[in-house]
C-alpha cells in the first residue's frame, strides 16, 4: 500500500511541471532504455557502469535498466524519440554509428537531432577476423586474395546499417576491392559462429567478442578499424598501419542520452555526474574483467563526434 | 571423470540454497502462462550480480531447467505453452488434463523431463569437444533443409483438416515476415508502429494459446461451475514410473531427438519437441491415439525439451557462442565476473565449470522431485471456477506479453492474434501449425538467403544447396517425412472409405 | 452449422491472403521478397480452395459460433478489449488489471449480485490476485509496467 501511495504521490509529482523538479534531480529512480536484448553486450555493459549509480557521490539514485529490443535498435530509439517523457528520468543508452546509420537510410523517427548526448562509457573496435587455420596471416594477404578473386571473399558480420557493415563498407572502399559481405541475423555471435565453421572466409566482428574467440583458440585477429592499437591487442597492427585508409568511423561507441527537450538544468547536472560516475574504480574493473574497452568521453567531446559520424556517413552511405 | 571431484562443491550451503531457491522459483515461474524461460532467467541476471560467479551461474542454470520443465505445468492444465518447447505438451497432454487426468500428464512429464535432462546433461560432461564440431556442421544450407523439414510436419500437426493445417502454417509464415529485416535492410508489411520489431514470438505464442482459452470460457458464460468442475483423479507416483518404463520407444525418440537438435545454434530449443512428438507418432503402432490425451505424446515432447537443454549449452561453453537467446544471457553472467567461456573456462575455472554442470545435473533431479510433489496439488487447478481463471490468465496474459520486451506494442499484437486465433479455432484452423511457422519462417528465410549470398560468391547454388552428406542426409529425411504422410493419409482415406462401404 | 458462418471466416482470409500476395509481388526490392511471395502464392491458393469448400458448403471441421456462445461472450470480450488496448496503458497496468479482472469477475461469476457477501468475495479475490501480481512482477522480477496517472 505504501508502494501504490508513493506511485500516486510520485505520479501527481510528474504531473506539477517540470520546474521544481530541475533543482532537487534526481528524487526518484532513473530508468535507462537499452535498444538490445539483455545479455547482449550493450546490455551488459550498459548494467556495469550504472551500478554506482545509487552512490552519494554519484547521482544518488539508482539507475534501473529496461531493454527494448527489435530490429537492430530500431524499436527502442523510436520509443525514446517518440515516447519517452523528456524529464531526465528517462535516459537511453546510445549506439553511435548504428542510429546514425540507421537514420541517414531512413524508415525511423530520429536521427543524431532527436537525442542530447550526456556522455560515453565505451568504445568497442571493429577487427577482421579468420579462422584459427585460415591461410591468411594478415590484412595484406586477405586483400591480396579478394584481388585475384573480386567478389569472391565471403566475410560475416551483424546485420546491415551497423558498426561491421560500416567497417566492411570502408574495407572494400580503401582496398579498392569487391568483397562478398554476409549479413546475419542474430547478432555478432551468429557472424562469429559463421567465421569459426568455416561457412565464411572471415568476418567483422567487434572487438571485446574476437578478444574472447581468439584466446578460446578458435580465430586470429588480423587488423583493427581503429586509429590506434587497442589495449586489449597491443599486437594486432591497425588498418592504417597495414596501408589501408580506414579511421574510426566504424567504431561502435557506447553512451548515456536522453531525448531532445530535457530541461537544460537537468542536462548540465547529468553531463557533470555521469563522466565521473563512469570513472568508478569498481566499473573499470569489472568492465575490464569482462573485456570492454572503456573510453569516457564528456558531452562536449560525444557532440563533435556525433557530428563527425554524421558527415562521414552520410558520405559512405550515399551510394547505397 | 574431472567433474566428480566438483560434486562437493554443489552441497556447499550457498549454493545448494541457491540451486533449491533456483529450482523452486523456476518451476513457478515456468508454470506461469505467459513467463518464458530466456525471461525468467533474463530477469534474474541484476541478482547474479552480487554473487560470486558459481553461485551466480547455478541460480542462472537452476532457473533454465526448471522453468522449461515447469513450462509443462501450464500447458498441460491450460493448455498454453511457457515456452516454444512445450508446444508438443500441449497437444496430448491437455487432453489428458480434460478428462481429470491431469496428476498422472504432470507426473509424466516431470519424470520424462528428469530422464531426458539427465541424459542431456551428461552428454554435455562426456561429449562436449565431439559435440562441438557437431554444432559447427550445421551452416546455413543444412539450417535451411532442417526448417523445411519442419515444414513437413505443419500440414499434420493437431489440425481435422490438412487444408486448414496447411493454410494455418502459412499464416505463421507470413506473420514471421513483418517487421524490418536485418539481412537485406527491407521494411515488409509494417503497416502500424508496433510491428516495427516483427512479432515476437513469445508474444505471439501467448497470445495464440492463452487468449482463444479465456475466451472460451467466456463464451460458457455465466452458469454454475460446480455443475462441471472437473473430477481430478488421484494418480500414484509408482504407477507414473511404470508407465514411463513401458514407454521406452517414446522415451528414447525424444531424448534422442531432443539432444541432436538440441546443440544446433539458433534452431534446436524452438523445435526439439514439435519434431520429437512427429517422430515418436510416425514410429508408433498406436498412431491414431496421438493427439487424444495419449501418454507418448507427452512423454516424447517434454524428455526432448530438457534433453535439449545440456547439449544447447555446448557452443556457449566451448566456442563462446551462444546457441539460444537464454545462452546469450548465461554468456552475460559469466563475463560479468570476468570468466570467458572456452578453454579459459575449463583450464583456468574447473570449478566455475563442473560446479555449474554438476549443479544442472542435481537439479533435474530436485526439479523432478518437487515436480512429482506439486503435481497432485497443481492438477486442482481444473478445479479453480472459470470466471477466476478467465481473469487471472488474461491478467497473466497481458503482464506476460508487456514483460518479454517493455513493450505495449506486444501486448497489442498478443491480444489482437488472441482474438483472431479464437475465432479460426471455431472454424477448423489451429494454433500449433500457425506458431510452427512463425517459428520456421525466419530460419528458413535467413538462412536461404544468407546460404545463396555465399553460394553465388563461391560454387554457386546447386552445389552449395544440394551437395555435401549433411545436405543429402537432410534432403533425403525431407523426402522421406512427405513421403510418409502421403502414403499415410492414402491408407487412412481407404480405411475410411472401407469403413463406409462395409 | 450453417454456409454462411463458414464463408465469413474462410472469406476473411482469403481477403487477406490476396492483399499479402498485391503487396508482396509491387513491392521492392524483389530480394526481399521473394519469400513473402512464396509464401503468399501458398496462402492464396490454399484460401481459395478454403473459400470456395465453405461457398459449395462442404466445410465440414469447427463447431462455428452459435447466438448464445456470442451472447455470452460479448461483454467479456469488450471489457478485455478495452482494458487491454486502452484502460492499461492510460491508467497504469495495476488499476487497469484490478478494474478489469473485478468487472469481468462480476461478470462471469455465478454467485449471486444482490448479495454483500458475494461482491466482498469478488473483491477480496481481486485484491489477492493483484497483490501476487505485484509481488511476481513488480517486487521479484522488477519489471517497469506503465505507471501513468494511476498505478
Amino acid at each position: 500500500m505504501k508502494k501504490l501511495l508513493a506511485g500516486a504521490a510520485m505520479a501527481l509529482m510528474a504531473l506539477g511541471g517540470n520546474a521544481a523538479q530541475a533543482q532537487d534531480y534526481p528524487d526518484r529512480p532513473i530508468m535507462m532504455m537499452v535498444s538490445y536484448g539483455a545479455g547482449g553486450a550493450t546490455d551488459f555493459q550498459a548494467r556495469i557502469v550504472t551500478m554506482t549509480a545509487g552512490n552519494e557521490d554519484a547521482l544518488g539514485m539508482p539507475i534501473a535498466i529496461i531493454n527494448k529490443p527489435g530490429a537492430g535498435g530500431r524499436v527502442g530509439w523510436n520509443w525514446f524519440a517518440t515516447q519517452a517523457e523528456s524529464d531526465g528520468y528517462t535516459l537511453a543508452a546510445y549506439n553511435i554509428p548504428h542510429f546514425i546509420a540507421q537514420s541517414i537510410k531512413g524508415g525511423v523517427e530520429y536521427s543524431a537531432d532527436t537525442f542530447e548526448p550526456i556522455a560515453n562509457w565505451g568504445a568497442d573496435p571493429a577487427v577482421f577476423v579468420v579462422a584459427a587455420d585460415s591461410e591468411m596471416t594478415s590484412m595484406e594477404d586477405a586483400v591480396a586474395y579478394a584481388k585475384e578473386n573480386p567478389g569472391k571473399l565471403t566475410f560475416s558480420g551483424a546485420g546491415l546499417f551497423v558498426g561491421h557493415h560500416i567497417a566492411a563498407l570502408q574495407l572494400e572502399k580503401a582496398a579498392g576491392v569487391k568483397m562478398a559481405y554476409i549479413p546475419t541475423k542474430g547478432g555478432g555471435a551468429a557472424a562469429m559462429k559463421a567465421v569459426i565453421a568455416g561457412e565464411v572466409m572471415a568476418g567483422v566482428n567487434n572487438l571485446s567478442d574476437a578478444f574472447r574467440a581468439q584466446e578460446a583458440g578458435n580465430v586470429k585477429i588480423l587488423g583493427v578499424f581503429d586509429l590506434e592499437r587497442n589495449e586489449f591487442l597491443p599486437d594486432v597492427p591497425t588498418m592504417k598501419e597495414q596501408g589501408l585508409d580506414i579511421d574510426n568511423a566504424s567504431v561502435n561507441f557506447r553512451g548515456v542520452m536522453v531525448p531532445k527537450g530535457t530541461p537544460q538544468e537537468v542536462i548540465d547536472k547529468l553531463s557533470a555526474t555521469v563522466p565521473e560516475m563512469f570513472a568508478n574504480e569498481r566499473v573499470a574493473k569489472k568492465m575490464k574483467a569482462g573485456g570492454s574497452p572503456m573510453h569516457i568521453m564528456t558531452r562536449e567531446e560525444v557532440q563533435e563526434m556525433w557530428a563527425a559520424r554524421q558527415a562521414t556517413l552520410e558520405e559512405l552511405l550515399a551510394g547505397l | 571423470m574431472e567433474f566428480i571431484y566438483y560434486f562437493g562443491d554443489v552441497f556447499a550451503p550457498v549454493s545448494f540454497l541457491l540451486l533449491l531457491v533456483g529450482t523452486i522459483g523456476g518451476l513457478i515461474l515456468g508454470a506461469t502462462p505467459g513467463l518464458s524461460p530466456t525471461m525468467a532467467v533474463a530477469l534474474l541476471i541484476p541478482f547474479t550480480f552480487h554473487l560470486e560467479a558459481v553461485q551466480g551461474l547455478i541460480l542462472l542454470g537452476a532457473a533454465y531447467t526448471s522453468t522449461v520443465a515447469g513450462g509443462a505445468v501450464s500447458a498441460i492444465l491450460l493448455k498454453i505453452p511457457g515456452a516454444p518447447a512445450n508446444i508438443a505438451t500441449t497437444l496430448d497432454g491437455h487432453t489428458m488434463a480434460k478428462k481429470g487426468e491431469g496428476a498422472r500428464a504432470l507426473q509424466l512429464s516431470f519424470l520424462a523431463s528428469a530422464v531426458g535432462g539427465v541424459f542431456g546433461v551428461l552428454l554435455l560432461i562426456f561429449l562436449t569437444p565431439l559435440l562441438a564440431q557437431w554444432a559447427l556442421a550445421f551452416g546455413p544450407s543444412h539450417l535451411f533443409w532442417l526448417a523445411i523439414l519442419g515444414v513437413t510436419i505443419i500440414g499434420s500437426l493437431d489440425s481435422a483438416s490438412v487444408v486448414k493445417g496447411l493454410l494455418s502454417g502459412c499464416i505463421g509464415l507470413w506473420l514471421a515476415t513483418i517487421g524490418f529485416d536485418d539481412i537485406m535492410g527491407a521494411q515488409r508489411f509494417i503497416f502500424h508502429s508496433s510491428l516495427g520489431g516483427g512479432i515476437n514470438i513469445i508474444a505471439a505464442l501467448i497470445g495464440l494459446f492463452a487468449i482463444p482459452q479465456v475466451l472460451t470460457m467466456f463464451a460458457k458464460g455465466r452458469r454454475n461451475d460446480n455443475i462441471e468442475v472437473i473430477e481430478v483423479k488421484k494418480h500414484a507416483i509408482m504407477d507414473a514410473v511404470r508407465e514411463l518404463l513401458s514407454r521406452k520407444r517414446a522415451m528414447a525418440i525424444g531424448t534422442a531427438v531432443g539432444s541432436i537438435i538440441g546443440l544446433i545454434p539458433g534452431v534446436g530449443g524452438q523445435i526439439a519437441g514439435l519434431v520429437a512428438y512427429d517422430q515418436t507418432k510416425k514410429f508408433s503402432p498406436e498412431r491414431e491415439k496421438f493427439g487424444t490425451g495419449h501418454s507418448e505424446g507427452v512423454i516424447a515432447a517434454e524428455s526432448a525439451n530438457n534433453a535439449m537443454v545440456g547439449p544447447s549449452l555446448v557452443p556457449l561453453l566451448t566456442l563462446s557462442i551462444p546457441g539460444s537467446p537464454t545462452a546469450a544471457v548465461l554468456l552475460g553472467g559469466l563475463l560479468i565476473h570476468g570468466i570467458f567461456p572456452g578453454t579459459d573456462l575449463f583450464d583456468n575455472h574447473p570449478d566455475v565449470a563442473w560446479t555449474f554442470i554438476n549443479s544442472m545435473l542435481i537439479g533435474q533431479i530436485l526439479m523432478c522431485i518437487f515436480g512429482l510433489y506439486v503435481a497432485g496439488l497443481a492438477a486442482k487447478v481444473a478445479q479453480v471456477p472459470q470466471s477466476v481463471m478467465a481473469a487471472v490468465v488474461l491478467g497473466l496474459s497481458v503482464f506476460g506479453a508487456y514483460s518479454v520486451q517493455s513493450s505495449m506494442g506486444d501486448v497489442y499484437v498478443m491480444a489482437s492474434l488472441g482474438v483472431m486465433m479464437f475465432f479460426l479455432e471455431r472454424f477448423g484452423f489451429s494454433a500449433a501449425p500457425l506458431v510452427l511457422g512463425l517459428i520456421l519462417g525466419p530460419i528458413a528465410e535467413a538462412n536461404f538467403i544468407q546460404g545463396s549470398m555465399i553460394a553465388n560468391a563461391t560454387d554457386g547454388m546447386g552445389t552449395y544447396f544440394l551437395s555435401g552428406a549433411l545436405n543429402i542426409v537432410l534432403i533425403a529425411i525431407v523426402i522421406a517425412s512427405i513421403a510418409y504422410s502421403v502414403v499415410m493419409e492414402l491408407k487412412q482415406n481407404k480405411a475410411q472409405n472401407e469403413e463406409a462401404s462395409a | 452449422m450453417s454456409r454462411t458462418q463458414h464463408i465469413i471466416p474462410s472469406g476473411i482470409v482469403f481477403l487477406v491472403g490476396c492483399w499479402i500476395a498485391w503487396v508482396s509481388f509491387t513491392q521492392q526490392p524483389s530480394e526481399a521478397f521473394l519469400f513473402p511471395r512464396l509464401i503468399s502464392s501458398a496462402f492464396v491458393a490454399l484460401a481459395g480452395w478454403t473459400f470456395l469448400k465453405a461457398l459449395m458448403g462442404w466445410s465440414k471441421v469447427g463447431n462455428g459460433v452459435t447466438r448464445t456462445m456470442a451472447l455470452n461472450l460479448a461483454p467479456g470480450l469488450i471489457v478485455s478489449l478495452i482494458y487491454v488496448f486502452w484502460l492499461a496503458k492510460s491508467l497504469g497496468f495495476y488499476t487497469a488489471t484490478s478494474l478489469a479482472f473485478f468487472v469481468l469477475l462480476s461478470l462471469y461469476d455465478p454467485a449471486p449480485h444482490n448479495q454483500v457477501k458475494s461482491w466482498t468475495k469478488r473483491a477480496i479475490i481481486t485484491a489477492c490476485f493483484i497483490a501476487v501480481m505485484y509481488g511476481v512482477f513488480g517486487l521479484l522480477l522488477k519489471v517497469y509496467t506503465p505507471r501513468e496517472i494511476l498505478f
